[in-house]
């Protein structure tokens, strides 16, 4: 029923919280919680333990955070920055844990590629990259 | 944490996220059923969550507290925001933020229990 309004309202500007892109804000959104609420947790009770780790996973609840309220505000520029750092931080980051699990001796969200939550750390910077690509205005494409 | 509740709270999870998997599918957008279906959650991790804050209260003794808050925090504001932030979608993607918001609650009721039946030494 309310379908033209919707599509007029999406080809007028290149948002990126409407649509598909609502649905990614929404896993965006539950990751910064997760991450979050795990950061704060590590912080507060043994940040001694493995400091590098537990600073990793603060910086990853960050970037969660800022990608979510980009995405959701339309901050493209913001949104592609902090994307780019959460794939190059998970891929880094689970790596690491993986060469050398000393220095990672709890979970974070990017330890093993994100195994811990199903890949889903892997491959929501690959759907928000491509989110962004897709969600251009068409004058800005080409 | 009774595992009647943790189960009850997977059931409505479940349920509401393939009713909101179906509206999108259906590409029709989300009605009555399914902001009843969030309150239902709601309600059910309320109860939850005042259950174990009183047996806490009591005396109860869990391996990692903190992490327990940290989680019990988080997944109660779940169902409240995937309703609004579903509720501001005009088009089908609403039912699939909900779905997005009862997966997660799904997920973590059963990471809280993990961490109830962990008790402290």
């Amino acid at each position: 029923m309310a379908e033209p309004e919707q599509d007029r309202r999406r080809a007028a500007d290149g948002v990126t919280a409407d649509g598909p892109g609502r649905v990614l804000v929404a896993v965006y959104g539950v990751f910064a919680l997760a991450a979050g609420a795990r950061a704060a947790v590590q912080l507060s009770t043994r940040f001694a333990d493995a400091p590098v780790a537990y600073l990793l996973s603060a910086l990853a609840a960050v970037v969660y955070l800022v990608a979510t309220v980009a995405l959701a505000r339309g901050g493209r520029r913001t949104a592609l920055v902090a994307i780019s750092i959460e794939l190059a931080g998970v891929l880094v980051v689970g790596t690491l844990s993986l060469l050398d699990r000393a220095a990672f001796p709890d979970e974070t969200v990017w330890s093993a590629y994100g195994r811990g939550y199903l890949f889903i750390p892997l491959v929501l910077p690959v759907l928000g990259l491509l989110w962004l690509r897709r969600s251009r205005r068409p004058a800005a494409t080409g | 944490m009774t595992p009647a509740l943790v189960v009850g709270t997977t059931v409505v999870a479940a349920l509401l996220a393939l009713a909101g998997l179906a509206s999108t599918v259906a590409r029709r957008r989300i009605g009555l059923l399914h902001l009843w279906g969030a309150a239902l959650l709601e309600a059910v991790l309320l109860v939850q969550a005042v259950l174990a804050l009183v047996l806490l209260a009591r005396g109860e003794r869990l391996a990692d507290t903190p992490t327990f808050l940290g989680y019990l925090g988080g997944i109660v504001l779940l169902p409240v925001a995937g309703a609004l932030w579903a509720r501001s979608e005009p088009s089908r993607w609403a039912g699939t933020v909900l779905a997005v918001a009862a997966g997660a609650v799904g997920v973590m009721i059963w990471r809280l229990s993990q961490l109830w039946e962990a008790t402290g030494g």
